[in-house]
């Protein structure tokens, strides 16, 4: 302490150094957030203007633009493909998914380490290898594509995820917990239903909107393992490569964007309220558990 | 192990005995069959077509050959988009981790309890659609669009900046915040890891920030880097959609040429030799982050 040279300035440049760091902290979080945030805001503030053209002047408020996408046939065909796809592949890969989570943490088998790198690879190799591998299958064994051809590529590179998920989950939570259910006369139905499921609730509806967001989300192996009817990622795509950007892109896109920050606020309540932890220490765990 | 079945075993052996031998079968069987028929099933019938001669050179049957990889390799061309995929990768994850390490480590230990809403909107941000953001950036990037239009507005340029889109820039622009979430979360799930009293360790022993930085922090996050690295650089380098939509033909990249071989040309047997090529890179690339990432944390 002694040899701190000018007590007086100290305190002052010790305030800056200790408030400096908080507000850089902020201003870097709030820049990500424009970034990340911005461009779709300023998107969906255009679909409001009264203009073929997206760009300034600003021509007045309309929502001329939704009743026309509305009307557009390609795009409510397209969106309902998306959700139909979506929520197919969401309730088979959780079921798929929970049943290899629980293979590969709760039992020993032979080639459990091929099995588990096999789910591993699916995660790794990129979409459009998937999606270029899957056009090609299908083709040779002159498979037609279509929404059931999508669905099933889909399903493929989705429920990998849930077992990541849901693995991290089974494996947080003590095991100890399972046999003493055993110990105290449960059978396995009860144990599962009374001490398993409460534990790993939260993985399983952090698992399934993310299995519903990465088959709605997907581009890649819609594209290619696609017949005629688009998907909404595709529909999107296709127009985008024709022309200019048009208005009702813009709508769309906004319904869809509002729809996916509202899914994912809800999922975050019911989370929350599963886990019943006000500290939030499991849902950090949720997040980062399946990149650990 | 089996604790589930120990009181089973109790009371019928026999049966039991079955039911163990049956059990990983009944749980794993469907999606393994899953991932057979079509993960790695694919993944050999494209081996082969792209080892085929194809039918417009080689007729009917399969005729073996390595002239597809031969000539994918030796083109020009293609190597010169190699390089371009490259550079467009790299910069736009090294711009990634540059943002990521300090955001992360504002999310760890600076951010109180802004901490969960900080990290709820990464996830949000990495679940809007993608076509969506990219459309969005194509909107604001474009030559009569918003940067542009208000810039001039605004009086700082005469004339519209045109290498905004349709360039290496909006690629690398738009692909650096594509993956920002998954680059984040894993170097944040490494720093939550940390004790926080090494920090107050490191600066007692006299060390500055940059020293504690690169001595301390580092060397503790290296295996979420790595981890980010696997999880966003392969995707960075196949990406196909940003660079169809706001590359033009100076952002074009590996995944636009599969597309092309594939959909544009009909050429199925170079398409998948290229696509086999990519796969082949990013197995490489997957193993050594892997290990780096193993390695690291067992040091740590």
């Amino acid at each position: 302490m002694a040899g701190i040279p000018s007590p007086v300035i100290r305190p002052l440049g010790h305030r800056l150094r200790r408030r400096l760091p908080g507000f850089a902290g902020g201003l870097l979080v709030a820049f990500v957030m424009v970034v990340l945030f911005g461009p779709v805001l300023m998107l969906a503030l255009f679909s409001f203007n009264d203009s073929s053209i997206i760009s300034l002047p600003w021509e007045g408020f309309t929502t001329r633009w939704y009743q026309e996408a509305w009307d557009n046939g390609q795009a409510r065909d397209a969106v309902v493909h998306s959700l139909v796809v979506a929520s197919v592949v969401m309730v088979f890969s959780v079921v798929l998914g929970t049943l290899a989570a629980w293979g590969l943490t709760r039992l020993r088998f032979k080639g459990r380490g091929a099995v588990a790198g096999l789910n591993g690879a699916v995660l790794v190799v990129p979409w459009l290898i998937i999606g270029v591998a899957g056009l090609i299958f299908f083709s040779e064994l002159q498979v037609p594509l279509s929404l059931e051809t999508i669905a099933l590529m889909h399903l493929v590179v989705t429920f990998p995820l849930v077992v990541a998920i849901v693995s991290a989950g089974l494996v947080r939570f003590q095991r100890s917990l399972e046999e003493a259910a055993i110990d105290l006369g449960a059978n396995q139905r009860q144990m599962l239903r009374y001490v398993v499921l409460p534990q790993i609730g939260p993985s399983l509806a952090a698992a399934s909107i993310f299995a519903f967001a990465w088959s709605f989300n997907n581009f890649e192996i819609s594209f290619f393992t696609g017949g005629f009817e688009q998907t909404f990622p595709v529909w999107v795509f296709s127009i985008l490569r024709q022309s200019e950007n048009l208005p009702i892109v813009n709508a769309v896109s906004t319904v869809i964007a509002a729809a996916q920050i509202i899914a994912v606020f809800g999922a975050w309540v019911l989370i929350k309220r599963l886990t019943r932890n006000e500290s939030g220490e499991d849902i950090t765990g949720l997040l980062t558990g399946g990149t650990r | 192990m089996e604790s589930a079945s120990i009181p089973v075993d109790a009371a019928a052996p026999v049966r039991s005995r079955t039911r163990r031998w049956l059990q990983p079968f009944a749980f794993m069987g469907a999606p393994t069959a899953l991932l057979l028929l079509f993960f790695l099933a694919p993944m050999l019938v494209m081996a082969g077509v792209a080892l085929d001669r194809g039918l417009l050179d080689g007729g009917p049957g399969f005729n073996l050959t390595l002239t597809n990889f031969t000539d994918v390799i030796t083109d020009p061309l293609y190597r010169e988009v190699a390089l371009t995929t490259f550079e467009i990768a790299t910069v736009a994850m090294l711009v990634q981790l540059i943002v990521a390490v300090p955001l992360a480590y504002v999310i760890a230990f600076k951010s109180g309890r802004w901490q969960l809403p900080i990290l709820l909107f990464l996830v949000l941000a990495d679940e809007l659609n993608p076509m969506v953001r990219i459309y969005a950036w194509r909107m604001l990037l474009g030559r009569e669009g918003l940067i542009n239009e208000a810039l001039m507005r605004i009086g700082i340029i005469n004339h519209p900046i045109d290498a905004l889109l349709f360039s290496q820039f909006a690629v690398t622009l738009v692909l650096s915040t594509s993956y920002l979430t998954y680059t984040v979360i894993p170097i944040y799930a490494a720093m939550k890891a940390i004790d926080g009293n090494v920090f107050e360790a490191a600066r007692d022993l006299g060390a500055g920030w940059w020293t504690t930085t690169r001595r301390v922090l580092l060397p503790l996050i290296a295996p979420g880097i790595f981890v980010s690295l696997l999880l966003v650089y392969i995707p960075l380098f196949t990406d196909f959609a940003s660079p169809a939509l706001v590359g033009g033909t100076s952002g074009y990249m590996l995944g636009n040429v599969v597309n092309d071989l594939v959909l544009e040309s009909g050429d199925l047997n170079r398409g998948a030799a290229m696509s086999i090529i990519m796969l082949a890179l990013s197995a490489l690339f997957a193993f050594v982050a892997y290990r780096l990432a193993r390695i690291n944390r067992l040091e740590s």
